[in-house]
């Protein structure tokens, strides 16, 4: 086995060809994988002072010191509740627009479709710093609700061009043959279309909640110091934190909703998925 | 009620809220924010002036250039890296191009912060390159704190998966029969790339190229962790404007300039993505 680890022979055992590809697949991992890895490391790194590539001491203490900290724990449960109120106002909005842009025809339905494209086609800071203007007039600086307006204007074209399309591709003829059989039209929606493009609206879900618990600039712009979710504790903890550990325990803590929902709906999740909602497929 | 009335009430009401608050809360900020940056802050009469800073004052047209540069280079680097490994990912069957094509749609769903402070664990001067130096008698500065060099080499991390992803989704659609069909006529490999794949793939390699151009020229996180104070990211510049100097004008103006910026490569992408919707007609 150990043999194996001498390059040339390694290069002479499995031929050119795969040598290279186990090349591109190291470079891989060290480039994609590495750095996580390491904070991984570090999250659970009681000691670990400068020269040292491996730390000296393991354990969680650095996790305690996080979740001893009022303002991070707290910061946790404000990033949950924006998230949920979030997603499912988005949801409540974006899926009948959806609906209507897959199934009806009708005049301007075009200008609809790419009015969801408004928010992508104009810096994100730009569109944060003009709405805390009007937020400024209208006290919602520093609240919840701006800021999960701030959140929502982020996920309503993926919350509207991934159901339109699963719409889509749900076959007419089989919403005809339940309206055949006497469905009336909300019953075949609730039974029969919604339950098949289910797979693309749990897909815009996942985004719309995701990008709302990873969304940093726009509330650190609006929340102004009131509203702090995970992402605008971090900042503070990158920039000023004296221990590395901190801000690593954190970023695992960040991470592990993401890390959640991608297990949980990885039937859905695949590539065509995931570039589908930069389509207007 | 006519039948058809009834169902043009239906679509418009089931799209109307969502496009209603799109124009409320995307719309209308953006349009005064354009109104806004014509003004003189104090008098509001009609001015250049808050856009005449930005291309006089040195500093601010250093952090243009600046923010050119880093996205230029950005963009090709990761389109020529993404579309390799597209390349291999839809050409190479063997266990390390699925392990691959599995492992880099992660980095996708990775908080942009969680990255970008990983990436600072390894890359800082006490970080772990420096420390794996130190082993080995050497005392590595790789200097990329704080550089346009180290923020591109975020930039890749985030873009590399995500246009290589595009690309392939695209290169996926081009069936192996028409290559196997060239390939028996006697095509070349190379004549195969170039008068098949490369015009198949290109229109994915456009959008991916926009959207990677377009998603860092307003970039945040990443300059703002990792870049320096002069010259910065229009972000950044953005923000100091906005939060730290209050001038709402001058922010507005830069707005509208970073769009303008954008608009170039948002109207390429929309063009691009308008030509194929068929099922829009």
């Amino acid at each position: 086995m150990f043999k194996m680890l001498n390059p040339r022979r390694f290069y002479h055992a499995v031929g050119r060809k795969k040598f290279l590809e186990f090349l591109l697949l190291a470079a891989f991992i060290l480039f994609f994988y590495g750095p996580m890895l390491n904070m991984l490391m570090l999250a659970f790194a009681n000691e670990y002072t400068a020269p040292a590539v491996l730390p000296q001491q393991w354990g969680f203490k650095w996790w305690s010191y996080v979740f001893s900290q009022n303002s991070l724990v707290s910061s946790i449960v404000q990033s949950f509740i924006v998230a949920i109120v979030t997603t499912a106002v988005s949801m409540v909005l974006c899926i009948p627009a959806a609906y209507s842009i897959a199934r009806f025809k009708y005049r301007g339905r075009k200008i609809f479709m790419l009015s969801f494209l408004l928010t992508n086609a104009f810096p994100k800071l730009g569109i944060y710093t003009s709405i805390a203007v009007l937020f400024y007039r209208y006290g919602l600086m520093g609240t919840y609700a701006g800021v999960v307006i701030i959140h929502m204007i982020n996920s309503m074209m993926f919350m509207v061009w991934l159901p339109a399309s699963a719409f889509r591709s749900v076959h007419r003829q089989q919403e005809e043959a339940a309206r055949d059989v006497g469905a009336g039209p909300v019953r075949t929606f609730f039974k029969i279309t919604l339950p098949m493009a289910m797979p693309g609206i749990a897909v815009a879900t996942l985004y719309t909640f995701l990008g709302s618990m990873e969304e940093a600039q726009g509330t650190l712009l609006v929340g102004m110091a009131k509203v702090q979710t995970m992402p605008v504790a971090m900042y503070g903890i990158v920039l000023d934190s004296s221990a590395v550990q901190i801000g690593a325990v954190f970023a695992i803590l960040l991470i592990i909703p993401s890390a959640l929902m991608i297990f949980l709906m990885r039937k859905y999740i695949g590539p065509e998925a995931i570039s589908g909602g930069f389509k207007m497929k | 009620m006519s039948k058809n009335l009834k169902r043009n009430l239906v679509a418009y009401g089931l799209v109307l809220p969502a496009f209603l608050v799109v124009m409320l809360t995307v719309a209308y900020p953006i349009v005064l924010a354009v109104i806004q940056s014509f003004q003189d802050s104090k008098t509001g009469e009609f001015t250049l002036d808050n856009y005449t800073y930005f291309f006089t004052e040195p500093a601010q047209l250093k952090n243009i250039l600046y923010t050119l540069y880093v996205c230029l280079m950005t963009v090709a680097i990761a389109i020529v890296v993404a579309y390799l490994l597209a390349l291999y990912l839809r050409f190479v069957r063997s266990k390390i191009a699925k392990t691959i094509g599995t492992l880099y749609l992660v980095p996708r769903f990775v908080p942009a912060m969680c990255a970008v402070y990983a990436m600072i664990t390894i890359i800082r001067d006490s970080g772990l390159i420096n420390r794996i130096g130190l082993v080995f008698g050497h005392d590595v500065k790789l200097g990329l704190m704080y550089h346009a060099n180290g923020m591109i080499m975020m930039n890749l991390w985030f873009n590399i998966p995500f246009a290589a992803l595009m690309i392939t989704a695209g290169l996926g659609a081009i069936p192996d029969s028409i290559i196997e069909g060239a390939r028996d006529v006697g095509a070349s490999k190379f004549k195969v790339f170039t008068s098949m794949i490369l015009p198949l793939s290109i229109k994915d390699v456009v959008v991916a190229a926009t959207f990677v151009f377009m998603s860092n020229v307003g970039s945040f996180t990443t300059p703002y962790l990792m870049g320096g104070s002069a010259p910065k990211m229009l972000g950044i510049a953005l923000f100091d404007q906005f939060n730290k100097y209050l001038a709402y004008n001058r922010s507005a103006a830069l707005s509208v300039i970073m769009f303008l910026i954008c608009s170039v490569s948002a109207g390429v992408y929309i063009y691009t993505n308008l030509k194929e919707n068929e099922w829009e007609k």
